[in-house]
């Protein structure tokens, strides 16, 4: 039997399962019909199919194969090979994605989750002002196949805020997304990690009257894991994992990972306060865990 | 007396954390956290004892009388035969 492979060899597969090629893509797989919007996973190989035309066929050992439209959005493109099919080829190659934007400190993951909207990205930019370094935004990848503890990977997506997350976290705008997304790349002001990190905390962001943080406990932690993203049901999808097999996942998750929930108004006073509450907290969390 | 009580182990998954026991039904993916006494029963529940037994342990633990807790002992059990986390037999 092998070793279990380190984040190191993970990271490196990803990168080559990334290449980029152009040609056409088929509507089907393993014959099954993709519809638009949509997403088909079929024997190491996933199909993704989009109303503007763009279609993404990725093979396990042949990259990805990009179809364009006639009068193709570089954004749009930019978007889809950084989000969904990213995701798709994490799941497909063992990596499990969690709907998570995270910060380093002191060589630990402390990831942000919540649905599209959250805060998520406002959160971690908001996290580089106090000096926090940028670990991934929006897609937070957990190799389960490696050894404990849980490594996580640094993200490649280039963090994106809109123009009052921009004003909020000093951070600065570096180019239009496009794709009517209204939003813009952005460079942290706290830097960015680019080493896997083991994950330490996940806090779930959630809105509420008064900046607050409860630490969450017992089986909370394992109830908490499930989520409608799509990147936990690609992975799903691709690893055939049972009910029995997801919940000792997550079990594996619950016991290593600290959770809690960051409740905030969202105004940017309560912003200001919650970024410090986060950031105390995770200072805290250094001193309480050492490593 | 009754019958045994033992868990439908094929029918579930279970893992103890913190203070908590949480077990997963794989029949319907439903979460069940046991804490207190709910989880101090799942304990006795061994493929040995019967509902008396299990009230009996629980009562010496808990130092009550047995028909001050057996009704609600017996509530407990029906609901996880209900979720089909346990089996008489």
């Amino acid at each position: 039997m092998s070793p279990p492979r380190t984040p190191e060899q993970a990271m490196a597969l990803l990168d080559r399962e990334s290449c980029v090629r152009y040609g056409p893509v088929p509507h089907e797989l393993g014959g099954r019909e993709c519809g638009p919007e949509r997403w088909v996973m079929h024997d190491g190989a996933m199909l993704l199919r989009c109303t503007s035309g763009f279609g993404f066929l990725y093979q396990r050992g042949d990259g990805v194969t990009v179809e364009r439209p006639a009068d193709p959005d570089p954004g749009e493109e930019a978007l889809w090979l950084g989000g969904s099919v990213h995701c798709g080829i994490a799941a497909l190659n063992g990596l499990m994605p969690l709907h998570a934007s995270a910060v380093a400190h002191g060589g630990r993951v402390y990831a942000f989750t919540g649905a599209a909207g959250a805060g998520k990205s406002t959160m971690v930019a908001g996290l580089g002002q106090a000096g926090l370094p940028l670990f991934c935004d929006d897609t937070l990848l957990v190799d389960p196949l490696g050894p404990d503890p849980l490594m996580a990977l640094p993200g490649r997506k280039r963090l994106k805020l809109l123009d009052d997350a921009l004003t909020m976290t000093g951070a600065e705008a570096t180019g239009e997304v496009g794709a009517d997304t209204g939003k813009h790349y952005a460079r942290p002001l706290g830097g960015v990690v680019d080493q896997p990190l083991p994950l330490a905390m996940l806090v779930f962001l959630e809105e509420g009257p008064e900046p607050r943080w409860e630490p969450i406990g017992g089986g909370e932690r394992i109830a908490r894991l499930e989520d409608d993203h799509h990147g936990q049901a690609m992975y799903l999808a691709a690893q055939g994992l049972g009910r029995a097999g997801l919940f000792a996942l997550r079990t594996r998750i619950a016991r290593q990972v600290r959770m809690a929930r960051l409740i905030r108004p969202r105004s940017a006073a309560g912003f200001a306060a919650s970024v410090e509450l986060a950031a105390t907290h995770i200072r805290h969390d250094q001193q309480e865990f050492p490593q | 007396m009754t019958a045994v009580l033992a868990k439908a182990a094929d029918n579930l998954s279970e893992t103890a954390i913190d203070e908590e026991i949480v077990v997963m039904s794989l029949a319907s993916g439903n979460f069940y956290s046991l804490t207190g006494t709910g989880r101090a029963i799942w304990l006795l529940i061994d493929g040995n004892r019967d509902l008396e037994a299990i009230v009996a342990a629980l009562a010496a633990d808990y130092g009550v009388a047995a028909a001050e807790i057996a009704g609600e002992v017996e509530a407990f059990v029906s609901d996880l035969t209900a979720a089909g986390l346990i089996r008489h037999g």
